[in-house]
């Protein structure tokens, strides 16, 4: 999307919605806080504030639903990951993780009582991309904007035209579910395979299903701290929508 | 080699305890010809370990060698195997391998390694650590003395929680012939913890962030994955279900296929139902529970999930969960494995307290994998507990143990089929204590030489299973006539072959496996029902020759031959027919370079053959006939007293079995008087150079005369 045409989606987003031709940012708000999906009726799958570079991508269509109860470790999904999309097997670079938590849970070997993993309690907890609705932290974070949605389902894809390998991305997921395709030098995540998971084709277990999205990104805790891996300039144009309420005559 | 060839990593690693030393070769430079897995450990055995070495003898190696398949997906991969000279070979140790599944071999792979070659002797205890291309050895004081739990944990944290050890417990670092290499929980490669602990090799700790290649189109990579997929049956391959269901033809309540829908996994939580379509490739992994199959259906409700190898969808090591044995024995909860594995504390007891699927069997079972698994004891494929009881049965320990030591041992939970039993004799196994540890803890063999016990004895006692040179039958003549007893007489340790028996017990109607046959081995007569033999014949010596080549290609490419081959599918539309050339498949397209069946059984029966060269050069001897390629003598008898050929019996005839290992040499180009490789069979298979030692020092069969 050029940049020049922004302020002209948010015009063609306010007439939709009614709100008159000349929408303040505020008004923007208020049209995308009812339904950040009516984006999609819009024909808009993504808007930039006017302040670019940020990004709202509007919510996937579809996710990845994981259920530890019935993972029997045996990464197959791992491989169809990498082997049918890449070519090559390699755990490191699967989009769905299950090497690093398969062993200990994602705590990881402390021994005692909790412990998951085939040392542990046998529960294995895979690592699944949420498919994050705004403010997607790996997107926001890319200061190429490489991250972008896949049009048929919804996916955060990374375009590896356009990724320089800066590993923002990596560092941004509170999940750390961004890979890092070394041989090619960009990152790379869960795109969903154009609606047809590779990883839940190939699980020997039922353990993955591909179902309508929703948000989990409030079910159970990031793995990691949350560092803001947001550059000033995205960081301002936030502001661009987020203001604070009730002082606009917009209702 | 390009680093991104196909199929294989490329890179073999040595690590030289004695000087610290550690080197990298080219894989397919060095060992192209024989692929891999053991057929990579026979050659560097016959190139770099002189005849006569001793397992613990710092000249003796360690060739941890996984396989060009494994670390992809093609389906039952994941095997390591251990190559070593192998300590419980009686009277004379000779070349062996140790199978391990788990997870391995496969990150092995990942970090770029198709093996690693352990030398010489550390002068104190260490452990190899492998991360990608950094490999180190450190020091491993902290950790002597604790068992593989403890071992894997503290490694771990000290590496990442993605890394995989492979550790020995406190039976391998007493140099205990019995002892076992454990890595990610239960997989197991049996003999050869010893020859680690004469090394001070507590243990070898993988982390590997790399790839394994498919040089091929992986749109036809992915499709051939599926078909696979599509052919499996349940463990062992046996591809109708165990129970009946409009869903499948033909059941035998005899198959390891016993995924029932309406069954549940009891100890999970919640518990997961099985249910629906039983060949939906989604669910593939609910056909197996080793713990039911083996335990009965009371194991069900202890049942977490299954488990096992990397990649494979089988999930054959059952995880079981039972909270009782907590408070009884003070043991954790959780245990996992299959087979004899599954089933060592059970099976030192004639009779589990309250029968075979009991609760004290169970509880039997989850003590035995805590200790065994923990200490790495190795059960000789059942043979340590045969040799126990018969031992003690037979009247033999009352006599020839000193009476303090006898009445040390709690004989009174032995008689009541007290799991209790197992927190003694276990640990005082895997210890060497006293006399009764020290030579249990050496293998069979031991039992003769200590006490002076004839080998016949226990050959000639069928209860004890004993087969030769210090080991028991592993599906033999009670599974498959004639081709079980060629496989058993091959081997220098139990022989560890499932090709044949995987067919023979598919649970297909006989009529079908004749006709499945017919187009394998060339005619119906390769196999019989077992139990109702008739005599030998050419085909069923050629599908000896093929078990026998398809389980050394398997053990080389790291893939499963508890599994495979896939001769058999559950699939009716294909008259049950499976896929005769699928390893062939694989290895072109993760190669690039195409190979066809009859190339790559080539390949397998070249490293079979290296395998024969070792032992006839180390037994110095050329007459494999008549001193190595033996059958006991209860093979040839029945308690009943019936006839060879007659059903119900799996007695075998003395004449018919030499027609059979006649018909099995001409099969292999070897000579029939002495069953050793002529010098132009070597040079025929890419082993001129083996052929030439070998008449050099008159061991082929031309020279030896």
């Amino acid at each position: 999307m050029k940049r020049g045409r922004q302020p002209e989606l948010i015009r063609l987003a306010a007439e939709a919605a009614g709100l008159g031709a000349s929408l303040s940012r505020r008004g923007f708000l208020m049209l995308s806080v009812c339904t950040v999906s009516g984006l999609a009726a819009l024909g808009l799958e993504q808007a930039f504030g006017a302040d670019a570079p940020l990004v709202i991508l509007d919510n996937a269509k579809g996710m990845i639903l994981a259920d530890p109860t019935r993972c029997v470790g045996c990464q197959r999904c791992e491989l169809a990951c990498t082997e049918f999309n890449d070519g090559r097997a390699q755990p490191s670079l699967a989009r769905i993780k299950i090497s690093r938590t398969v062993h200990f849970g994602p705590g990881g070997p402390t021994g005692g009582d909790g412990m998951h993993g085939d040392w542990g309690d046998g529960l294995v907890l895979q690592g699944v991309c949420r498919q994050c609705p705004h403010p997607v932290p790996c997107a926001t974070a890319c200061p190429q904007n490489a991250i972008k949605v896949e049009p048929e389902t919804g996916a955060r894809a990374v375009d590896p035209a356009v990724c320089v390998g800066c590993r923002l991305c990596q560092r941004a997921c509170p999940w750390d579910m961004l890979s890092f395709d070394e041989q090619a030098g960009v990152a790379t995540k869960c795109f969903l395979c154009h609606g047809r998971p590779k990883c839940v084709e190939a699980c020997p277990a039922g353990a993955l299903r591909y179902v309508p999205w929703r948000d989990l990104t409030r079910d159970g805790g990031p793995q990691r701290s949350g560092l803001s891996v947001v550059s000033p300039e995205s960081a301002r144009a936030c502001t661009d929508c987020h203001v604070p309420a009730g002082k606009t005559g917009v209702r | 080699m390009a680093a991104t060839s196909g199929g294989f990593a490329g890179k073999v690693l040595r690590v030289d305890l004695s000087t610290g030393k550690i080197g990298i070769q080219d894989t397919i430079e060095r060992y192209e010809a024989v692929l891999g897995g053991a057929g990579l450990g026979y050659r560097v055995l016959w190139d770099e370990v002189p005849a006569g070495t001793g397992p613990f003898d710092p000249a003796n190696k360690l060739v941890f060698a996984a396989g060009a398949l494994v670390g992809t997906s093609v389906p039952c991969n994941g095997r390591a195997t251990v190559t070593t000279i192998f300590p419980t070979c009686w009277p004379r140790p000779l070349v062996g391998s140790g199978h391990m599944g788990g997870h391995f071999a496969a990150k092995l792979k990942y970090a770029g390694y198709d093996a690693l070659i352990v030398e010489g002797r550390a002068d104190k205890p260490v452990w190899i650590m492998i991360r990608d291309a950094r490999v180190e050895i450190r020091d491993a004081g902290h950790l002597w003395g604790s068992g593989i739990r403890r071992t894997t944990l503290e490694l771990s944290q000290e590496m990442g929680p993605d890394c995989v050890v492979a550790a020995i417990g406190q039976a391998g670092e007493n140099q205990a012939p019995m002892g076992m290499v454990i890595n990610s929980v239960s997989h197991s490669a049996g003999g050869v913890g010893g020859v680690m602990g004469a090394k001070n090799l507590k243990a070898v700790a993988v982390q590997g962030s790399g790839a394994v290649r498919i040089a091929g189109d992986k749109a036809e990579w992915e499709k051939l994955i599926k078909f696979h997929l599509s052919i499996l049956g349940g463990n062992n391959q046996h591809v109708v279900p165990s129970f009946p269901t409009p869903q499948a033809e033909y059941y035998n309540p005899a198959s390891r296929w016993v995924g029932q829908p309406g069954r549940r996994w009891g100890a999970a939580k919640p518990p997961v139902e099985l249910a629906g379509d039983i060949y939906d490739l989604n669910r593939i992994a609910y056909r197996t529970n080793s713990a039911a199959y083996f335990l009965g259906g009371e194991a069900w409700k202890y049942t977490v999930r299954g488990n096992g190898c990397t990649a494979c969808p089988i999930r054959c090591h059952t995880m079981l969960r039972v909270p009782s044995v907590t408070v009884r024995y003070g043991i954790p909860d959780m245990a996992q494995n299959t087979c004899i594995a599954l089933q060592f504390g059970r099976m030192f007891f004639k009779q589990p307290g309250d029968g075979k699927g009991g609760e004290a069997a169970i509880e039997a079972c989850m003590v035995g994998m805590h200790l065994a698994d923990d200490m790495g004891l190795w059960s000789n494929y059942g043979q340590l507990q045969r040799d126990l009881r018969k031992l003690y049965e037979g009247g033999y320990l009352k006599t020839r143990l000193g009476s303090k030591e006898y009445a040390s041992i709690p004989w009174d939970k032995y008689e009541n089929g007290d799991p209790a039993f197992l927190l003694d004799i276990i640990p005082r196994i895997a210890n060497r204590q006293g006399e009764l540890g020290d030579v249990l803890s050496r293998g069979t063999g031991a039992i003769f030489d200590h006490w002076s016990i004839p080998e016949a004895e226990w050959a000639r006692d069928r209860t004890t299973t004993y087969w030769k040179m210090g080991h028991p039958k592993h599906h033999a003549n009670e599974d498959d006539g004639q081709c079980g007893v060629i496989i058993n007489t091959q081997y220098n340790r139990d022989a560890q072959c499932h090709s044949h028996t995987n067919f023979v017990r598919n649970g297909l109607p006989l009529e079908i496996q004749r006709k499945l046959a017919a187009a394998i081995w060339g005619s119906p007569d390769a196999l019989d029902a077992p139990g109702d033999y008739t005599p030998a014949n050419v085909y069923k010596a050629k599908r000896a020759r093929w078990s026998l080549v398809r389980k050394e290609l398997h053990d080389a490419l790291g893939v499963c031959n508890w599994m495979g081959p896939w001769v058999a599918s559950p699939r009716w539309e294909r008259g049950y027919a499976g896929d005769d050339s699928l390893e062939s498949r694989f290895l072109s397209l993760a190669t690039g370079r195409a190979i066809d069946r009859e190339e790559l059984d080539r390949a397998g029966e070249r490293i079979f053959t290296l395998h024969r060269a070792l032992t006839i050069r180390d037994m110095g001897q050329v007459d494999m006939r008549s001193k190595h390629d033996l059958v006991p003598p209860w093979v040839f008898e029945d308690p009943n007293g019936a006839a060879p050929f007659t059903k119900g019996t799996t007695r075998m005839d003395p004449a018919d079995i030499a027609l059979a290992m006649d018909l099995f040499y001409e099969i292999m180009g070897w000579d029939k008087a002495t069953g050793a490789p002529t010098g132009e069979r070597y040079a025929s298979l890419g082993l001129g150079d083996v052929g030439e030692a070998l008449r050099v020092g008159k061991l082929t069969p031309e020279s030896g005369r």
